[in-house]
């Protein structure tokens, strides 16, 4: 059913925090995702073109880099883009299947893509760009947030988290229920200030983004030359004069 | 956004079939058609039909995968596209009601209320149709209060230069749908003007700063995830120049409805009134799938922000 | 589910891969491993897609059309092995050294290197000549050990951390973990490098640095520093040669090396003896400035006074130096402040007791908590060695060394100082070379020159022209061996190295090089011999090409002989495991290595009578012994399996490795986890584990006496002496203590007509050349630009997309660009490896690598302008032959309108063109 659950008291709201300051744009997550989704030729997350000119394909996960400038401070971003499992998911009330669905017990968003027709209104409707069409089987796909991995008791527990997650190397991505304000993820974003991407268009996502910092050191001033530019420097005398003992 | 041939294939063709059921039912509703005439009701009913049915078949073929159509009508309680589909389906029996009804007493009760309900559902369709499109709010061009009255205006425009060519073939004269014809060429081209005055003076629905969670401060696209174009990039990427847009523009509004207007009032002084409602059918035709290309190549998706691409 | 080793890269990260029905399913990081703590990056992902690739080789190959051509004819391993070993036995027979043996991004040097030592060739190398022998020398000469492979920052404790010229494919998943905890711990980065992405892109403080200024700026910190007294005395007495006496007597054949007593123990000015005492003596207070009486009433002085005399001097002072480092000068002021800071007001202090080699017992480790790593941007600079020496004097001017918190080593390393053998020359009875052919030269006598003082490898590392060049000069081998003839060289047998293309300084000439025959037809490089995995660019160079496996489909170790995965907890190495079978015909390089030198006989391939010693790698992994009870493998030696590093080989070894994950680690005890180079208990450890042959004290060369010798040579006061025409240039070149030199082509290039620095690095999600043919990878880059900072762009009049012309001395080529801020304003860079030339790597005739990707290379040359009557120098580091890809000038101007919108040069496309015969399809 396509409209949006009611949310349960208590239900989770799983979703990702994505660290922009510590984010180097490797694009781990979005190949080691594409490969979770794909396993290689099975070809569930197709490629088009694969040796030819137009190489392309569905990713679920997309990295971006960005110049920004904020307060007289000029950094690059890297800013990896997926389904944000939006409260307010409008590319699940448009879906005329149902295909398109919110889970009412964790809030993950998915396709069911034995209902999906691929009239692709979905994609329209996500200011985000995370829905991409699967032309070879003409269904919609999107992230799942690992959903056949968070939920696998065959796996260790610690492995029951998203590929993309499991696989970043700076450990810029976290996962966790958003709902539970004790959650590593929860407290992340409050100590972080933790934003929504695009937070005017009302979708509410789930997923939050942690803005750039920048660490300072506080120092005294360096000392000035106390000397004339030749010979050493009299604070250094001073400290060559003290007894050392090897 | 791409403007896919079938989705202005359904949406114009179901604006002439829509439109032209809307001014049947109105007229039934009325009683002001002529009852020695059935043959008008009927042909304009069986028009209608085909109409609606090439445009929905075309929709189905903007489907990948057709065979699970029938799907698109069960979310009716949310989609607005399940919605078209079941308000679509629901209209062939009731103007199939009104033909039959129309047959037996042109100026009965049933015959008017069936006429005053295929109005509503012609109407009630359409506004499904533009509350897909009204609904997207990625699309600034798109969610606003221009859409829905806009399609509307265009269902009525286009069924009403249908219904006065139908009405010219089968009596001989367009009747006073020459004159309403030619108020609602008017009427379109007003509202269509409003709603590029609109958009142009629009600003963007989000910055890239925002889009990418850094609100207070200002971005640029250095490197984008990929170099060929992406399914996101296909569909919602594509931008149309600016001259090109306006170019076209001026073509929509010149053929879609300043040369029907001045046709329909020809074919209403009465100059050639065949020739005339043809033609300006034929104009509108073209004009309105230039607008709606327009209607689709101008609008812009917020998601194209991540790739720096203007919105 | 099998748990290997990657090779997407050089990392070596632990990998678990999944089959299903014998297919890949999914490749993941292995938790449990040392390196990669289960992360895995966008290479080793897609490490599912290079196993499908259509680029893999499929068949041996005999080249039938003319070289370069693309044209083979597929033959049968037994032929293919026949004519290799024909071919090298009678090279043997005559002079081994007419092989020339060069490997890529090789991770069996200790059995490619074994191999040629035992052949008997001087002529072998790895890449390392273009990577980062820069950084391997400076640091063992310096410190015995090197940022890269032999060192990491403590980051668990940094709270500064300084990052000189890292390119962001640099140490993919070690680096990018080690930068999350220094974030989510709140330590502060600073990156210095001319370029904003990747690594610097999260950087709290970046400086776009002018390339090849990354010396005079740690040398004006290193002024400031000085100039503030902020500087760890009690270190450097302790741990470093600071106070060691250093002769002043110029013009003397000994003026500028250490002062030593009778027993050739150094010497130190003792302040509370007032007596000249053995530098290393206890209870002393060794004088760091002043000038002292030796015995023989000549003068001598302490290193630390010569260094803080020189820094001192206002020549580098940061207002000196802001304009050419592109940094203003109180920003290097307050960084220098900011680490004095850190360095001294926030130390950090672990309750962890441990003796040091004096015997003194320490109750707590106490670190300078700044850390320090630097890579290719220094590196591939023609003045790279001393930078990097300058970074690792600051380290030990501020004794951020080996301690909490700031670089340390990775086990093996320490080493002592300098480390290893010399390079072998000489041939013992049956043939093999004294020494390994890659070594440590520890002064002239040790350089492998003739009687004229000319070098007798063809790449002339180890010669007057690089005296220190410990890895090699890969960059040099093709113009040499065309340059010197087949008289000297035969046989160019290359593996996994794509000269031809993107490894090649100058792919134009290169190509020439390897295709120009003489007036009978012959080629000028008689043979070339090309093992591979893959359809590079070089493949349709050869004339027998040995197809490798991917590193799916066989066994490998990651050696503590080589390069090997320890870390600074402990030492580490790892094996790799056939998880596919090979679906073609195809074989393990290295097994057909092994067998080639059973079939040659070497010894310790092959037994008396000469028959071949091991089946495969795998045997050899197992069962060679390098030395006694030294093996490729050092975790579960012995018979019993339980010997740690030194022990007899155990037939069960690998299923030990197996059952482990695939690797092996030994986790040091915390009182040996830092101060390594004096820690007693660790240095006693590492001897007793075969890491090290002595457990003295490794003194920390503030002040590098080797390189005095070589100076002294070519003043004319030790042989042998270089030529003429190398003197002025060896004297320039080799100073005991770091030296900034405008980079030397950019100081012999007219700076007017080529006003900007050029440089490329490969970006985190491509390796080596390996990228483009692997589906996924490719998606993401397929084109290059080369971006331009914003204000030089609206200067040059261009916009994001706009086609420009790039000119060098050496060349031009036409590409687009892209704008951005984060970039030095007078610096061009572009993603390095991406333009593939037309035919290669099995793509498509319309692959965008081909037509809008574009290879800085073109406009690089592998010379420096000629100069004079003599014979242009390569374009290399003096002290070690790096390449100097870094030292590039360039000018860039808009193309015409009309300019066809491709990237130029263009070269005619080569694909491989196979017959088969039919006993072959069969």
């Amino acid at each position: 059913m396509t409209m949006l659950p009611e949310r349960a008291p208590g239900a989770k709201k799983l979703g990702l925090v994505i660290d922009l300051d510590t984010c180097v744009g490797c694009h781990a997550c979005a190949v080691n995702c594409k490969e979770w989704n794909t396993g290689g030729e099975a070809a569930i997350l197709p490629d088009y073109d694969k040796y030819g000119p137009q190489p392309d394909g569905v990713w679920f996960n997309r990295i971006h880099s960005y110049e920004t400038e904020e307060g007289g401070c000029s950094r690059t971003v890297n800013l990896p883009r997926s389904c944000l499992h939006c409260e307010d998911a409008l590319c699940v009330t448009v879906c005329p299947t149902g295909a398109s669905y919110k889970r009412l017990e964790d809030g993950i968003v998915l396709v069911d893509t034995d209902k999906c027709i691929g009239c692709q209104l979905c994609a329209w409707a996500c200011p985000y760009g995370a829905r991409e069409l699967d032309e070879k089987a003409g269904v919609m796909r999107k992230c799942t947030l690992c959903i056949d991995r968070i939920y696998d008791e065959n796996l260790p527990a610690a492995e029951r988290e998203p590929a993309c997650v499991a696989t970043c190397p700076s450990r810029a991505r976290h996962f966790g229920d958003l709902a539970d304000p004790q959650s590593e993820v929860s407290k992340l974003v409050k100590e972080r200030g933790g934003v929504d991407l695009l937070s005017d268009l009302g979708y509410r996502p789930t997923n939050k983004y942690l803005p750039p910092r920048r660490a300072t050191i506080p120092s005294a001033p360096a000392e000035a030359p106390s000397h004339d530019g030749k010979g050493l420097g009299a604070a250094l005398l001073k400290l060559l004069d003290k007894a050392l003992s090897r | 956004m791409r403007p896919a041939a079938s989705i202005l294939l359904l949406t114009t063709a179901t604006g002439f079939g829509f439109g032209l059921l809307a001014w049947l039912g109105a007229y039934a509703a009325l009683g002001l058609l002529p009852p020695e005439a059935p043959a008008l009701l009927i042909a304009g009913i069986a028009l209608a039909l085909i109409l609606a049915s090439v445009g929905l078949l075309a929709s189905v073929f903007h489907l990948e995968r057709k065979e699970r159509a029938w799907r698109a009508f069960t979310q009716w309680r949310s989609s607005w596209l399940s919605r078209e589909g079941v308000a679509a389906v629901l209209i062939y029996p009731l103007a199939i009601a009104l033909g039959v009804a129309f047959l037996r007493d042109a100026q009965s009760l049933w015959t008017r209320l069936l006429g005053a309900a295929t109005l509503v559902g012609s109407l009630g369709t359409v506004y499904c149709t533009a509350m897909i499109y009204a609904s997207l709010k990625p699309v600034r061009q798109w969610h606003n209060a221009h859409t829905a009255p806009d399609y509307l205006l265009y269902a009525l425009f286009s069924g009403a230069v249908l219904f006065a060519a139908l009405r010219t073939a089968a009596l001989g004269a367009a009747g006073p749908m020459a004159s309403v014809a030619a108020l609602m060429a008017a009427l379109a081209c007003f509202a269509k003007c409003a709603y590029w005055r609109h958009i142009d003076r629009q600003g963007p629905l989000a910055t890239l700063a925002s889009a990418i969670g850094l609100p207070k401060g200002t971005a640029k696209a250095l490197d984008a995830p990929h170099f060929s174009e992406n399914y996101i990039l296909r569909q919602m990427g594509f931008v149309i120049a600016r001259r090109h847009a306006a170019r076209l523009r001026r073509l929509a509004l010149g053929v879609g409805f300043a040369l029907p207007l001045v046709l329909e009032v020809l074919a209403g002084l009465p100059v050639v009134p065949l020739t005339s409602t043809l033609l300006a059918l034929g104009c509108a035709a073209v004009g309105l799938l230039i607008e709606r290309w327009l209607f689709f190549g101008e609008a812009t998706h917020v998601a194209a922000l991540y790739y720096g691409r203007p919105v | 589910m099998a748990r290997t080793t990657c090779y997407m890269c050089a990392c070596r990260c632990g990998i678990k891969v999944h089959l299903q029905d014998g297919k890949l399913r999914y490749i993941e990081g292995n938790r449990e491993h040392p390196i990669n703590r289960g992360v895995l990056c966008a290479k080793g992902s897609a490490g599912i897609m290079t196993a499908v690739s259509p680029a893999r080789l499929s068949t041996p190959l005999r080249r039938i059309g003319p070289r370069g051509s693309g044209s083979f004819e597929a033959i049968s391993w037994d032929e293919a092995m026949s004519i290799a070993t024909d071919r090298l036995a009678a090279i043997r027979a005559s002079d081994p050294n007419r092989l020339a043996f060069y490997t890529g991004r090789d991770q069996s040097q200790s059995l490619t290197g074994h191999f040629a030592r035992m052949f008997g060739t001087i002529n072998f190398a790895a890449h390392g000549g273009f990577c980062s022998v820069n950084m391997a020398a400076a640091g063992l000469y310096s410190v015995g050990g090197a940022f890269w492979e032999f060192g990491e920052p403590d980051w668990e404790h940094a709270k500064l951390f300084l990052l000189f010229g890292v390119a962001e494919d640099h140490d993919s998943n070690p680096i990018k973990l080690g930068l999350g905890r220094l974030k989510a711990r709140g330590a502060k980065i600073i990156s210095i490098n001319p370029v904003r992405t990747g690594y610097s892109a999260i950087a709290d403080e970046f400086l776009a640095i002018t390339p090849g200024t990354d010396g005079l700026l740690v040398l004006a910190l290193i002024h400031c520093l000085l100039e503030a007294g902020r500087i760890d005395t009690e270190f450097l007495i302790r741990y470093t040669n600071a106070h060691h006496l250093v002769i002043d007597a110029p013009g003397a054949p000994d003026h500028g090396l250490i002062a030593r007593d009778a027993a050739g123990r150094e010497l130190c000015f003792d302040r509370a003896s007032h007596a000249l005492v053995p530098a290393q003596s206890l209870g002393t207070d060794p004088a760091l400035s002043g000038s002292f009486m030796l015995p023989d009433g000549r003068y001598a002085r302490p290193a630390f006074a010569l260094l803080a005399e020189r820094y001192g001097d206002a020549q580098y002072a940061p207002e000196t130096i802001a304009e050419r480092c592109g940094i203003d000068a109180p920003t290097i002021r307050r960084i220098a402040a900011e680490i004095a800071e850190v360095a001294f007001n926030q130390p950090v202090v672990l309750a962890q007791p441990w003796t040091d080699t004096a015997g003194r017992h320490h109750p707590t480790m106490t670190g300078r908590p700044v850390a320090m790593h630097a890579m290719r941007g220094v590196s591939a600079h023609s003045n790279g060695f001393h930078t990097c020496r300058s970074i690792h004097v600051l380290q030990m001017l501020l004794g951020a060394l080996d301690t909490p918190g700031s670089w340390r080593y990775k086990s093996p390393y320490p080493k002592p100082i300098p480390c290893g053998s010399p390079p072998g020359r000489a041939h013992i009875p049956g043939g093999p070379l004294d020494a390994p052919p890659l070594g440590c030269p520890r002064g002239p006598e040790d350089l492998l020159v003739d009687e004229a003082g000319e070098a007798l490898r063809l790449d002339r590392a180890f010669s007057w022209d690089a005296p220190l060049a410990i890895h090699g000069l890969m960059h040099m081998a093709i113009a040499r061996a065309y340059e010197a003839g087949p008289q000297k060289i035969d046989t160019l047998f290359l593996f996994m190295a794509n000269m031809a293309w993107n490894s090649a300084m100058n792919p134009g000439e290169t190509t020439r090089m390897l295709t120009e025959c003489d007036e009978e037809g012959n080629y000028r490089i008689p043979f070339v011999i090309v093992a591979d995995a893959f359809a590079s660019e070089t493949v349709a160079y050869a004339d027998l090409v040995l197809p490798d496996t991917t590193y799916l489909e066989r066994h490998d170790c990651i050696s503590l002989l080589d390069r090997p995965i320890g870390s600074a907890h402990g030492p580490a190495d790892a094996i790799r495991v056939p998880v596919l079978k090979p679906d073609r015909d195809v074989r393990p390089f290295q097994d057909v290595l092994i067998e080639l030198a059973g079939r040659l006989g070497l010894a310790d391939f092959a037994d008396d009578r000469g028959r071949p010693l091991y089946s495969s790698y795998a045997d050899y992994m197992v069962r060679h012994e390098r030395r006694h009870g030294v093996g490729p493998l050092a975790g579960f030696r012995g018979a019993d399996g339980l010997a740690l590093g030194k022990g007899a080989p155990n037939p069960g070894q690998l299923e030990r490795y197996i059952e482990n994950g695939g690797f092996w680690k030994y986790e040091l005890p915390e009182e040996q986890l830092y101060f390594k180079h004096a820690n007693r208990a660790y240095l006693t450890g590492a001897r007793a584990m075969g890491l090290i042959d002595d457990d003295a004290q490794i003194v920390l060369q503030l002040y590098v006496e080797t390189l005095q010798r070589f100076r002294l040579a070519a003043e004319g006061h030790a042989r042998p002496r270089p030529p003429e025409r190398l003197r002025e240039r060896i004297s320039r070149y080799f100073d005991p203590l770091p030296i900034w030199y405008v980079p030397l082509e950019e100081a012999m290039t007219d700076r007017a007509r080529f006003p900007l620095h050029a440089i490329t690095q490969r970006p985190m999600a491509m390796y080596h050349s390996w990228g483009s043919h692997n589906a996924w990878l490719r998606q993401i880059l397929s084109e290059n630009r080369l971006y331009v900072h914003q204000d030089l762009a609206a200067e040059l009049g261009v916009a994001d997309e706009d086609w420009v012309w790039v000119r060098s001395r050496s060349g031009s080529l036409r590409c687009q660009i892209r704008t951005m801020r984060g970039v030095n304003r007078d610096t061009v860079w572009t993603w390095n490896a991406i333009g593939k030339r037309a035919g290669a790597w099995a793509l498509k005739h319309d692959a965008p690598e081909f037509h809008r990707g574009f290879l800085l290379n073109h406009v690089i040359s592998e010379f420096l302008p000629k100069q004079g009557d003599d014979a242009p120098h390569s374009n290399s580091d003096p002290i070690t032959g790096q390449a100097a890809w870094f030292d590039l000038t360039v000018s860039v101007e808009p193309c015409a309108p009309e300019s066809p919108a491709e990237t130029s040069p263009r070269w005619g496309a080569n694909p491989l063109r196979i017959r088969t015969t039919p006993e072959d399809a069969r």
